[in-house]
């Protein structure tokens, strides 16, 4: 039980990590808390079930198209919403429950409050003893697992990451040196969704669609990001790995809401003790 | 005989208004958003379509007054707070004495001490026991597990003598920890070793840690009992990829298609469930019809029982002549047990278990997966 209980937690922490990324780079760069993050993930299963379902689309396909939609839809949101509110933290906070709220809505009117499904492009288990290995979980973790590497190698080892940076840490001083935040933002807007946007796409044969999925995906963020320190990447990253690995460890052998309990516990102890988290900055 | 301009004015004024009619307003109080939204709306509907069909036969005669029913929606997002806020407002500033709804235990037990205090009438659904205690003005239209779970694991015991090691799963809230505990005991009660009880929160996506806890204990059959069927759907499907190849059982409600689409055909293959209304029947087949005049998404059998609610409310309004006295009205409703439903033969019953015989008992259907279609293979008759 103790090895399966093992790669539930390498499961669970790929993909959470997948969702937290794009939340901490949203803050980090732009200070916006953005309570629509979920709401971005459901955005990428919809599209997903919209091209596979409606369209007749393969589904590998689907999963990068569904991606890029959900960050065309940041890009939107980042110009006409969340642009007035640069260096409004309290405003931007509260305008993204309203875009969630309004995403929700609009969602519900288009799909109605049915629960939809994907077929399920991958099936089967691999047996390794008592060990079980369901081949779609496997596919979400690795591919999360792929993006955050990918994702990773953008920020530290590209011109743009350079520029995603510099402008976290200074807007004035990257303008001075020649980087337009009026271009960089948006994008940085844009990568965060299309990360969310595959989340969604990824799990959406998994785990179905429903105009509410939303509210889970941001939850599970939002633990990560501040236990990781809001704006941290790395910090996101290994909360990730601590969070999934005590979720699945209490889940196993207390219950599912000792472990949610637990998560939450161990957020305020971190606050206390250190108040911008694992790996933030002060 | 002469008219002055004035007074031919006002008499062709009076010719030509047609004459007005009075309107009864019921309340509807459920989620039309949020997780909840899908009974919510299947509620809401069902109130329509019975206020539509009496609308459309030109009113409600109430003591030689005609009224058209005029049904009000808030909407509580299944949230106890914005229950009593709809409540409050439906009572206080639209004068509504008759209310459908609310859903969920928290819901309703927030409202009761309001509805109660001012004699109004409820017509509401939740799993809780203690939703008829200490009350007088509040009716449940639909069966609880406690009604229907120990004919449902009787037929079990009877048809599936190979199983023996159950283990029962249900959310964790009001709901799951009444209905597990009912699910304990009639399986109990007829010789089943229950092996394993588990709670999940209702917003988990992910099963797997509490099913590999689950399956460590060995069972042959796993109770979904009151899990909502989005979720039962993936908790079946990683269940099977964990290894699980028993029996599944659901008797604390089913929607087939919503499990079938999230499990997979296969997985779901075999499972047993509790049905309010036949989805092959004619009665299933017009409703279905009425409900997609007003809802855009699929019914399921909740729009049933506040349909017939709302019907036999309305019976009761026009049969006691008034549509203010709830208490004239409220007995009324008592008064007319046994009655006829889109279901079957119903009646009121419960004052042993809830000391008030507001509980509605009606046939229910027990349903068998095969090949991703349900199929009813029993009607259980109400005791």
């Amino acid at each position: 039980m103790l090895v399966q209980t093992l790669v539930i937690a390498a499961t669970s922490s790929a993909y959470m990590m997948l969702l937290a990324l794009g939340f901490t780079l949203i803050f980090g760069l732009m200070r916006i808390v953005n309570f629509a993050h979920g709401e971005f993930v459901m955005l990428g299963a919809y599209a997903v079930y919209v091209l596979t379902v409606v369209c007749g689309l393969n589904y590998f396909v689907a999963i990068p198209v569904a991606g890029l939609f959900a960050g065309l839809c940041g890009v939107v949101a980042e110009r006409l919403i969340f642009r007035p509110f640069l260096g409004d933290e309290l405003g931007a906070m509260i305008t993204s429950l309203a875009l969630a709220i309004i995403l929700q809505g609009a969602v519900m009117i288009i799909f109605t409050v049915d629960q939809l499904s994907v077929p399920r492009p991958i099936s089967g288990v691999l047996h390794f003893g008592s060990i079980y290995l369901p081949n779609d979980q496997l596919f979400v973790a690795g591919s999360s697992f792929l993006v955050v590497i990918a994702f990773h190698f953008l920020v530290h080892h590209t011109r743009l990451g350079l520029a995603l940076r510099a402008v976290a840490q200074d807007t004035e001083i990257a303008r001075a040196y020649g980087m337009a935040p009026s271009v960089i933002l948006p994008l940085a807007f844009g990568i965060g969704c299309i990360l969310a946007g595959l989340a969604g796409a990824l799990t959406v044969p998994l785990y179905a669609v429903n105009p509410f999925m939303g509210e889970a995906a941001l939850l599970k963020a939002f633990i990560v990001v501040v236990l990781g320190g809001l704006g941290s990447l790395p910090g996101a990253m290994i909360a990730a790995v601590v969070l999934g690995t005590t979720d699945a460890v209490i889940s196993v052998w207390f219950s599912a809401t000792m472990a949610t309990l637990v998560s939450f516990v161990l957020v305020v102890i971190i606050l206390i003790v250190k108040p911008s988290g694992l790996w933030g900055r002060a | 005989m002469k008219f002055s301009f004035p007074s031919a004015l006002a008499l062709a004024l009076v010719l030509t208004t047609p004459l007005r009619a009075e309107t009864l307003k019921i309340g509807v109080v459920a989620p039309q958003t949020g997780p909840g939204a899908a009974w919510g709306l299947a509620l809401d509907a069902g109130a329509r379509i019975a206020a539509n069909q009496v609308n459309e036969k030109g009113g409600l005669k109430v003591a030689g007054k005609t009224y058209q029913v005029d049904v009000i929606t808030y909407d509580d997002q299944y949230k106890a707070s914005e229950t009593v806020t709809a409540v409050n407002r439906l009572i206080h500033q639209d004068g509504v004495r008759f209310i459908i709804g609310p859903l969920g235990a928290a819901s309703l037990l927030a409202a009761k001490p309001i509805t109660e205090r001012s004699q109004t009438l409820m017509l509401s659904n939740t799993y809780t026991v203690k939703a008829l205690e200490n009350t007088k003005y509040v009716f449940r239209v639909l069966p609880t597990s406690r009604e229907f779970v120990p004919p449902f694991v009787a037929w079990l015991k009877q048809n599936r003598p190979a199983l023996k090691r159950v283990a029962l799963l249900a959310p964790n809230d009001e709901t799951g920890w009444d209905s597990q505990a009912v699910q304990d005991e009639a399986y109990k009660a007829n010789g089943f070793d229950v092996v394993a009880k588990e709670l999940f929160e209702r917003k988990q996506t992910d099963f797997r840690a509490i099913l590999t806890k689950l399956l460590a204990s060995n069972p042959d059959n796993i109770e979904l009992d009151t899990t909502p069927p989005p979720i039962a759907g993936p908790i079946i499907r990683q269940a099977r990829e964990l290894g699980y190849k028993g029996q599944f059982t659901k008797f604390g409600g089913v929607n087939v298609s919503e499990i079938v689409d999230a499990a997979g055909k296969e997985n779901a293959e075999g499972l047993l469930g509790y049905l309010g209304a036949d989805p092959n029947s004619k009665e299933w087949e017009w409703l279905e019809t009425q409900y997609a005049k007003i809802h855009k998404n699929r019914m399921g059998d909740f729009t049933f029982f506040f349909y017939d609610a709302t019907k036999f409310l309305l019976e009761a309004i026009a049969k006691t002549g008034t549509v203010t006295d709830t208490t004239a009205v409220r007995d009324a409703i008592e008064k007319a047990s046994p009655f006829d439903t889109l279901i079957g033969k119903s009646f009121w019953g419960g004052k042993k278990v809830y000391g008030i015989d507001h509980q509605l008992y009606t046939p229910s259907f027990l349903v068998e997966v095969k090949d991703g279609k349900g199929t009813v293979i029993q009607k259980l008759e109400p005791k």
